[in-house]
């Protein structure tokens, strides 16, 4: 008897906190899924109330999505300007976090707070005077443009996350690379960025997802020529009202790669999220 | 000449390391400040040519700081109430939880894992699928039907905020979970055990150990939120676009409904420039801050 007791004593809270841990999982996890199972509900299924969840799957909403909205198109667009303003980040964050990382120099804190300060800026509010340069500059609605934009918000943010990554390499390294001969900069190419490569890909995918996840400045600086996935969104609110079914087919679709790359460096999300404050 | 610059040329290579960034970053945000502070002094209709542009000195400030109909004050007020209590929710759930995977529970990785997941989506998708989870016949009604029998109407003015507001509590509190768990898991156990040899109770030592070893953390991820609270724009203009009446109109939001909605793109440059100097001040703030909480770090 009292061994039961003690037993359950134990068990009790143990098998309470499960109950509770799973039930908070089902909760985030689920309006995903809905969103998901949505995609290959028949139309009238889509909006039936109650809320059907056990239905025989169509392919017709995907069919529509990729033949009348061509969606290939827009992930093309979205593809082209997410990778591209990545690689150029990368290109002009490193240098410039490996200066703030290993040298002393006047105004050092001042530049690393100056691109915080940036970061920190909405787009929504910059982003009419965005609009009002590219229509002088002639680069309204081009890739370039909107890849040149994101550089506003995406160098800062690698600078901020990788200046950590760099500080965690022992500078000894690079010192005893410089005593066998290699100059500063083969030392650097040859022993830190590659110690850097985890933290480098990381970033550079969290990157890749803000830019292919960014909705404001897409929305209003691209028309027709380089409009992005997230702001597709335009196309299922018609006259005849939204037509929900396409729309979750696309979101599904939007979100898939997204998804897969965030599980791929959940090692690094955390530090990620606190822009290299908490080490994950 | 030659003097200056073998005494500073040490600073050559930081320097010129930085200028690709500098001359990218730096000067396309100066560059688009510099218009955006033009376009707020002017009377300027949207879509209208630059030339048509009128002088109109500091009046679109005078107007939204003064004038009777300005729509800044309840803006601000939406904003603020927005920003405190979706951050305060997502935190209170997000630590609860953290607490919670950091005890014995089964499958924490898989967890994590997942807790990604509504971070990552996109926001305008986001706000799409959650405006039909909130329509009269969607899934939150059923959810509120099956407990009550009664049906809410989260597009009416009174619900509209607090829906909006939901969202963003299931897309950010992961955010909470996620860096205070982690957090969690690297504390030291030593204080722990030494306060449990003392006969500290459960509550005594949540109170008393992890609170205080927590705080900088606590206080890192809170600044942080609330500052990517405060710019949030895409979720809110999906589901609602700042409506019913001015019900869900953040700063944000409304900088877009002056500016477009109204065509007024003066008034909506002068609400931006106020929005900037309001973000960059409460940066400035997290600053200092996010410095004390990293030395005791």
């Amino acid at each position: 008897m009292a061994a039961n007791k003690f037993r359950l004593k134990r068990w009790l809270p143990m098998g309470i906190s499960n109950l509770l841990a799973s039930l908070a999982l089902i909760t985030f996890l689920f309006p995903y899924l809905f969103m998901v199972a949505s995609a290959f509900k028949e139309r009238l299924d889509v909006l039936a109330y109650p809320p059907v969840f056990f239905f025989k799957p169509t392919l017709e909403n995907f069919s529509q999505v990729f033949g009348d909205i061509n969606i290939l198109f827009y992930m093309k667009n979205s593809t082209i300007v997410a990778t591209f303003s990545t690689l150029l980040t990368m290109v002009i964050a490193v240098p410039a976090t490996y200066a703030l990382a290993r040298y002393r120099f006047p105004f050092k804190e001042s530049i690393a707070y100056g691109f915080l300060l940036l970061q920190m800026v909405p787009g929504i509010s910059i982003v009419f005077a965005l609009f009002h340069i590219a229509r002088m500059v002639n680069l309204y609605d081009t890739y370039l443009f909107l890849i040149l934009v994101y550089l506003l918000w995406n160098v800062p943010y690698a600078v901020w996350m990788l200046r950590g990554f760099v500080e965690s390499i022992p500078v000894d390294l690079e010192e005893a690379a410089m005593v066998d001969g290699a100059s500063r900069f083969g030392a650097f190419f040859r022993v830190t960025l590659p110690l850097m490569a985890g933290g480098l890909s990381a970033s550079a995918i969290l990157i890749f997802i803000g830019a292919w996840n960014e909705f404001a400045l897409a929305f209003f600086l691209t028309s027709t020529g380089a409009r992005t996935m997230p702001t597709t969104i335009a196309f299922f609110m018609t006259h005849a009202g939204i037509k929900w079914g396409p729309m979750f087919a696309t979101a599904t679709i939007g979100t898939l790669p997204v998804v897969i790359f965030a599980l791929l460096v959940r090692k690094y999300f955390v530090s990620a999220l606190t822009l290299g404050a908490v080490k994950g | 000449m030659t003097r200056f610059w073998r005494r500073h040329r040490s600073l050559i290579v930081p320097y010129s390391l930085l200028l690709p960034a500098f001359l990218v970053v730096f000067l396309l945000a100066f560059y688009t400040c510099l218009w955006l502070v033009r376009m707020s002094l002017v009377n300027w209709s949207f879509g209208a040519a630059w030339s048509k542009a009128q002088p109109a000195g500091l009046s679109n400030y005078v107007w939204l700081l003064t004038d009777q109909a300005t729509p800044l004050w309840k803006s601000l007020q939406l904003t603020g109430f927005f920003v405190l209590g979706t951050v305060a929710a997502e935190l209170v759930l997000g630590f609860g939880l953290a607490l919670l995977l950091n005890g014995r529970v089964m499958g924490r990785s898989i967890h994590t894992a997942l807790l990604v997941i509504p971070i990552v989506v996109m926001p305008s998708m986001v706000g799409m699928i959650w405006r039909l989870y909130f329509s009269y016949d969607g899934l939150i009604n059923y959810l509120i039907e099956t407990l009550t029998h009664l049906k809410l109407n989260w597009y009416g003015a009174g619900l509209a905020l607090p829906a909006v507001m939901i969202v963003d509590v299931w897309e950010w509190t992961p955010f909470f979970i996620l860096i205070l768990l982690a957090g969690l898991q690297s504390l030291p156990h030593d204080p722990f055990e030494a306060a449990i040899v003392d006969g500290a109770n459960g509550w005594q030592l949540f109170r008393f150990v992890t609170l205080p070893l927590m705080a900088p953390l606590l206080v890192t991820a809170i600044l942080l939120r609330l500052m990517d609270s405060l710019r949030i724009f895409d979720v809110i203009f999906v589901m609602f676009g700042g409506g019913p009446g001015s019900a869900t109109t953040t700063l944000p939001v409304l900088v877009y409904r002056i500016t477009m909605v109204a065509r007024n793109v003066g008034r909506g440059s002068a609400v931006s420039v106020m929005l900037i100097i309001l973000i960059v001040s409460l940066t400035i703030l997290l600053i200092r801050l996010f410095q004390k909480a990293r030395i005791e770090v």
